[in-house]
This record gives structure tokens, sequence and C-alpha cells, in this order.
């Protein structure tokens, strides 16, 4: 992730329901994140607070903004007052648990969300990094360091050659501009991780183009944390 | 164009060059940097401050009350006292009104702008819509006088955010609070038709003022003593543009007090960095409030 230059719009905003930007509006938004990723609704879900989070969640309405964000609300939207009744009305189960020995690599303001429907299961570990921002630090295992602004995808390669030119003339054909390329070794074999930040909004069509270049194994479509745009 | 800028100096050189005016370029930066429109920044400009209105709408209607029960309606209290108040301009009362208004909405889960945190949401909306609702009833969220008060105000944000923080967990409220304060001076100083290096400076004097602050929420809630702070630190922000405006100067630089803030947050104790460890948290009172909130 490169790093953005602050404007006007950053100081004033984000748009949110309170009381805090990083215990409400930035879980929110990690939250919808990780339901987006996971492609949509879920049967279970499990939330694990930690850092600060897993003292104040209650007070600073954490759960109810994680809720939210799990059934597809926005940060800004008043419906996250109400996000646990609507969980309940639709009979979703959504976990909620405190931890309190969390790994020390683990930023202060840590939440992770366990996403299953049948066999898809996905997990991810987001940073509240103050003022509704967030970072998505791991993603299904891999190491990530997203921030949600840029829509991204993730592509898990055989770490081979020939498939980062595969995957940068796919980009270039759909006529996207490539903001950030990555690449990471992964402990799983021999896969490597390639992350990939484009400028605009991903069309359905590239997810399956990509999963066709020879030596890509799986490709997670990160969309932008604003639900499109980047306002 | 060149967009980068690394304190108030650099940025005052900036628009000098650009010959645009403070607002037009910095709402150009915006645009060039989303690959957007200016208009379109415009546009979420006066949305978001229309949601800050709304807040203060709210907040000024009924008292509104916390789940923790810290929170008790001194918004509707201060709008709805029947004796008169020692300072009797109405430009005055209202603002201090409406900042705990907006961030008495913030604390009972309500919808509000972070600006430029949530904890300190009610002191620039507070201060430039009474302004608006005392001085020039007639201007509205679409307003571009209106509309160049707030960049003025964000302005102010982004040079402290580039080289200090804006968080209380890194600065202590200083950092959330007294930004918020230095902003709504900006935003006033312009309203009152000074120029923006004026108003930068009339920041640099309501900064000053607010050095040190310590975050030290009871509970850890954003609720004592963040709400009335906010009204609190628009009476501050007022103080430092009756100053200015009358050619009252800061002794050090905008730029050398950010950096004087950025120095004493380092050297602040982690206990008054938003941890809830210190200060007013670690009172009796503090304390007991704590165990029957969570």
């Amino acid at each position: 992730m490169s790093e953005r230059a602050l404007g006007l719009l950053d100081i004033f905003g984000p748009v949110m329901i309170g009381p805090s930007s990083s215990h409400t509006a930035g879980v929110a938004r990690i939250a919808f994140l990780a339901r987006k990723i996971h492609g949509g609704p879920f049967d279970r879900a499990r939330v694990l607070f930690h850092g600060s989070l897993a003292s104040t969640w209650k007070g600073h309405g954490s759960d109810k903004a994680a809720i939210a964000g799990l059934l597809g609300i926005l940060p800004e939207d008043a419906r996250l007052g109400f996000a646990p009744e609507l969980a309940k009305r639709e009979g979703l189960n959504i976990e909620l648990v405190p931890v309190f020995d969390s790994p020390e690599r683990y930023h202060p303001n840590t939440v992770v969300l366990e996403l299953e429907s049948g066999e898809r299961r996905t997990r991810v570990r987001g940073a509240s990094v103050g003022g509704g921002k967030v970072r998505l630090q791991s993603i299904n295992g891999f190491k990530t360091e997203l921030d949600g602004a840029l829509e991204a995808l993730l592509v898990l390669h055989q770490d081979t050659r020939g498939v980062i030119a595969g995957v940068a003339a796919i980009l270039a054909a759909w006529g996207f501009n490539i903001a950030s390329m990555t690449s990471h070794r992964t402990d799983k074999g021999d896969l490597a991780l390639l992350v990939v930040e484009v400028d605009g909004i991903v069309a359905s069509g590239v997810v399956p183009a990509l999963a066709g270049v020879q030596g890509v194994k799986d490709v997670v479509y990160v969309p932008s944390a604003s639900g499109g745009g980047r306002l | 164009m060149n967009w980068k800028f690394s304190n108030a100096a650099e940025l005052l050189g900036r628009i000098g060059e650009s010959g645009l005016g403070y607002a037009e370029w910095l709402i150009a930066r915006d645009a060039f940097n989303a690959g957007i429109e200016a208009e379109a920044v415009r546009a979420e400009i006066g949305r978001r401050m229309m949601i800050s209105r709304n807040a203060i709408e709210q907040g000024v209607a009924s008292p509104k009350r916390s789940f923790s029960g810290l929170t008790e309606g001194a918004a509707f209290k201060v709008a709805s006292s029947p004796l008169p108040p020692p300072v009797a301009d109405r430009f005055f009362g209202l603002a201090i009104t409406y900042a705990l208004a907006v961030n008495e909405v913030n604390a009972c889960g309500g919808r509000v702008v972070a600006f430029p945190t949530a904890g300190s949401s009610g002191i620039v909306p507070g201060v430039l819509w009474a302004w608006r609702d005392a001085r020039e009833p007639g201007l509205n969220a679409e307003s571009k006088r209106l509309q160049d008060a707030f960049v003025a105000a964000s302005a102010i944000g982004v040079l402290i955010a580039q080289r200090a923080t804006l968080a209380g967990a890194a600065g202590g409220c200083q950092a959330e609070c007294g930004s918020a304060g230095a902003m709504a001076a900006a935003g006033l100083a312009v309203l009152e038709g000074m120029d923006f290096a004026d108003a930068i400076d009339a920041a640099a004097l309501s900064l000053k003022n607010s050095l040190g602050l310590a975050c030290d929420p009871v509970a850890g809630l954003v609720e004592v003593p963040c709400v009335k702070r906010n009204a609190f630190l628009a009476a501050n922000a007022i103080t430092a543009v009756t100053l200015a405006r009358a050619g009252v100067r800061s002794a050090i630089p905008f730029d050398e007090v950010v950096g004087a803030m950025k120095a004493i947050g380092d050297a602040m104790p982690a206990a008054l960095k938003e941890t809830a460890e210190g200060g007013l948290a670690a009172t009796p009172t503090g304390r007991a409030w704590k165990e029957r909130i969570l």
C-alpha cells in the first residue's frame, strides 16, 4: 500500500454513527470488508475483539458496529445502532468474543472476523488505526496491508515465472491502471501471494479472467471500503 | 501543479504561486488526489456540513442520554435555561450549545461527522454554524462562503496531522479537542473576513492555549470530559479570533506550535493517552462510574 496524501475530506470525515471513530466506525468498516471478501451472506460468524477493544467494546458500540458491517451496513448508516436486532430478525448466528491474551504483533485496536457458509471460510484480521481508517493485515492467513481506499485483488499463485506478467496483461486488457503491486512468498510450499491495488471499480468478469491465468490457484476480490468510489 | 506541502509556510507558498484562492487550491488538491471533479468535492463538503447541522438540531431539541448515563442532555439544558447567560452575545451562547449538542449526539450513538475525530466533532460545526445563525442566517451548506470556512478548518487539521497527530491515543486530548479548537479558530477567522494566512495565526493562538491537555476519559468512554470540553474549546477558538481580529499575533508561529504539540504528546505518559488509567479516569468517582458501567 502506498502512502496517500491527506486531504480535506480525511479531516472533515468520516460521516459516522458515534461514539468512537476507531472503536465504532473503524470496526464497522473492517467487518463490512470481511463480508465483501467472503462474497456476501454467511451462515455463521465469529468476531474476536483484541487489545483495547476487548475492554471497551460494549461502551463504544463495537458489538453493534461489527454486526452492522457483517450485515453490509456502512459506518455512516443509522441502521448501525439496530444491527443486533436486524441480525436476530434474520436468524444470523454471530458470536462475539473478547480476547485478552493477544499476540504481541497485533495492533492495539484489532478485530478478527471468521465467516462460514458451508465449506467456504473467510478469516480477516483488521486494525482500526484512528479516525475511522483501517488496515486489513491478514486475509485467509496471508499477510496483507490494505486500507480499503482502493479496490484490490489478491492472487494466490504458484511461485513460477510468468504469472505476474499474465496478471498484468489481463488488468491492462480490462483497462485498469495498477496503483500498486506487491508480491509475498508464503509458507504454504511453493505458493506466493500477489496483492494488486487498482484505480476504479473492478468489473465482475476480472476475477474469473485472472483465475484462468496459468499457475493461479485462487483470486480474492477486496472492494473499496466505501462500497464504491473514493469519497 | 505541485500539490505537496509539509507545513503552513509551504502551503501558503503553493497557494500564492497558483494564483488561486486558498479554498479553490485546497479543493482542487483533494479532487486531484481522488481523481474526481472539484465540484464533487464541494458537494461532499456540503453534504457533510448538513450532517453536522442535523446533529446540532437533534442535540438541542431534546435531552440526550447515553447508554452509560454519563451524558445527560447538557446542550438541551443550556439551550432551554430561563436564566440570562453571563455573556449575552447570541453567537457565543449558540456556539457552546451547538458544540455540546453534536458531541452528545455522538456519545449517544447518533450520526455525526468526525472533525477531526468523533470525540471532538462538536467544536468546528458548533462555532461555524452558530456564527451563521447569529450573523448571516441567509447562508447555507451550499454557500461558498460557509463552505470555505469548513475548508480553512480542515486545512489546519491536515497541517497538524502531517507533522504531529490528531489521535488522543498518540498525543493526548490536545491532539483531538485542541486541534479542533485551532481548526474552528481558522474557520471563524475567515468568516470574520480575515485572510487565510492570518487565520492560520489565529489557529496558532488557540492551539497554544490547549497544549498539554490530557486524554483521560472516564471508563474509556467518549463522554467525560469529552462532551463538555467541546464547549470549552469552542470558547477557546472564539477568544483566539477576538484577539487575532484586533491584530494580536501569536509570538510563536503556527508550525512551531505544532512541533511543540508533538513534543508534548511524545513526553506525555501513557496513562494520559486514552488508556483510561490516569487523570479523571483514575479519580474515586471516575473509578466508581467504571465499576457501574462495565
